[in-house]
């Protein structure tokens, strides 16, 4: 789980161009500047990779913040 | 009559009716009014001998509606501009503003002998920045004749009315965006503002809640919320009456799938520039037999196809010049577009290319250029071509082919890009090659990489 976290945190941050100590699990789309809708689907298919999982729409419409993806992607692993 | 005037008149006609929701703020007419006015007053106080012109950032909320109708009644120019533009952009444009437009020296009072002073018609309402084919951004001077000429227009077309409730998430420092608030304003419509489209279950939930009854977006928005939220979109299928989508292409299979969604609202897609914003319009329901096309002109608009095939539009709508003095081709009262097309024989105009090369992200107008010129200063890059290539949720997204002297440090050149421009300009891709093509005068030939 820890290990999940951390590895989104680091996928936001680096889609956002933002440091990971400004990233945590309340973050949520809109945060940041290019955590827009561009953004958010870049953040949605890095973690798909990352995982080798993938989500279906009705799933992703939940997905608003962090905590949201990690748990999410926890079910899946 | 000009939008401002207009709020007022609603704001006496129906006082208590909601004119703007935004997050926990809902205004009736007579607040949104009242603030108007106290805005004005609190500018008389500050600037005794008025303001010239206001240049302010999109703060995407009530305030920024607030603002820009009190800048309108103090006879203010309002020049928008986004949240995230550069800090080169916006000085660029502070700059040219302070060099245009002459100073205020007369004292300004919105009220005389307990009569309100509107402004007038002829006078210059708002300049609109949009992206010049050089890269440097072009002023288009609108008055409020213009604004208020597109927005009877646009009205007409989409026959939305007091009761409607409409959702606006498009941001309000463009010309779609801001050119809905005025239409929803104007009829005494209530305008739900949104932040933005990126988050889906709130653009529902906010519909859903608010009763909404309108809904505008551009079509790469349309991909996005399809991609995040499946069909679910045909729940408001008895509850939205109208959508309004324009300012870049929608494929015909993807105008059908939102019918088939939405089978019983009324569904118009216009083209326009900030130039002469909505020249034509299509109703996906009337115009099922055009609906590759472009629609047909909108009232009291006439468009006339030119040599090489450029489209011309004229009519009340149409601006007639921009700030910095770069040359606007008018042709016998028309302005030429940049954009090529032809007329059917039932006289439906359909987009055929384009003269200009600039890149359209999802609505977001980019230059190569200025995307090249940011590129080229970056140690590693000799020098670089940026087109756009196709993209499923964007239309379109920005490519850069780049001729390197050294190993390039990717997270460098990407940190580098995101200080220097706006996210939807950034190449979502780079390519190195060796060479660029060029004509034998050594002008990049973009559309051979394309």
């Amino acid at each position: 789980m820890d290990n999940v976290i951390e590895k989104i945190i680091e996928i936001v941050a680096e889609t956002c161009g933002v440091e990971k100590n400004e990233v945590n699990g309340d973050s949520s789309v809109g945060d940041f500047p290019a955590w827009d809708s561009m953004g958010h689907l870049s953040i949605l298919n890095n973690v798909e990779e990352a995982f080798n999982i993938s989500f279906d729409p009705e799933e992703m419409m939940e997905l608003e913040d962090i905590n949201d993806i990690v748990k999410a992607v926890s079910q899946k692993l | 009559m000009t939008i401002v005037e207009r709020i007022y008149q609603n704001s006496l006609n129906f006082p208590n009716k909601i004119a703007i929701v935004c997050n926990d703020t809902v205004l009736s007419y007579k607040t949104l009014w009242q603030n108007i006015v106290s805005c004005c007053r609190d500018f008389e106080f500050m600037f005794p001998k008025g303001i010239n012109y206001c240049l302010f950032k999109n703060s995407q909320n009530d305030s920024f509606a607030i603002k820009y109708f009190a800048n309108h009644l103090f006879k203010t120019i309002n020049v928008p501009v986004d949240n995230d533009i550069s800090d080169d952009n916006y000085s660029e444009i502070a700059d040219s503003l302070d060099s245009l437009i002459p100073p205020s020296t007369e004292h300004k009072s919105i009220f005389a002998d307990n009569n309100i002073l509107f402004p007038d018609d002829n006078a210059t309402a708002d300049i609109m920045f949009t992206t010049g084919t050089t890269g440097k951004p072009k002023g288009v001077v609108l008055t409020h004749n213009n604004i208020c000429a597109s927005t009877d227009n646009i009205n007409a077309f989409v026959g939305n009315t007091a009761d409607d409730v409409e959702l606006i998430a498009l941001p309000l420092s463009h010309s779609f965006g801001l050119g809905r608030l005025r239409c929803v304003l104007s009829k005494g419509g209530t305008a739900v503002i949104l932040n933005s489209f990126a988050n889906v279950k709130k653009i529902f939930e906010t519909i859903e809640n608010q009763h909404c009854t309108g809904f505008a977006f551009v079509p790469a928005a349309w991909n996005y919320i399809q991609k995040i939220s499946g069909d679910n979109i045909s729940k408001f299928a008895n509850q939205l009456k109208y959508v309004e989508i324009g300012s870049s292409y929608m494929s015909e299979e993807s105008k059908r799938k939102l019918m088939s969604l939405l089978p019983n609202t009324r569904i118009c897609m216009h083209y326009g520039l900030t130039e002469a914003s909505r020249s034509t319009f299509l109703s996906f329901a009337d115009d099922i037999q055009h609906l590759n096309s472009i629609g047909k002109p909108s009232q009291n608009t006439e468009i006339k196809i030119f040599d090489h095939g450029e489209i011309g539009v004229k009519g009340q709508h149409v601006f007639h010049k921009y700030l910095n003095n770069e040359p606007a081709v008018f042709r016998d009262g028309f302005f030429l577009t940049g954009d090529c097309g032809t007329i059917d024989s039932d006289g439906y105009l359909y987009l055929t290319g384009r003269k200009k090369e600039i890149i359209n992200v999802g609505g977001k107008k980019v230059s190569p250029i200025e995307v090249e010129n940011i590129l080229n200063m970056f140690p590693a890059i000799v020098e670089s071509c940026c087109v756009g290539v196709q993209n499923d949720v964007y239309g379109e997204i920005v490519k850069a082919y780049i001729v390197v002297n050294q190993e390039l440090d990717n997270a460098a050149l990407r940190k580098y890009l995101k200080s220097k421009l706006e996210t939807y300009k950034i190449p979502s891709s780079f390519q190195i090659v060796d060479s660029l093509p060029k004509t034998k005068s050594g002008k990049l030939q973009r559309l051979e990489l394309k």
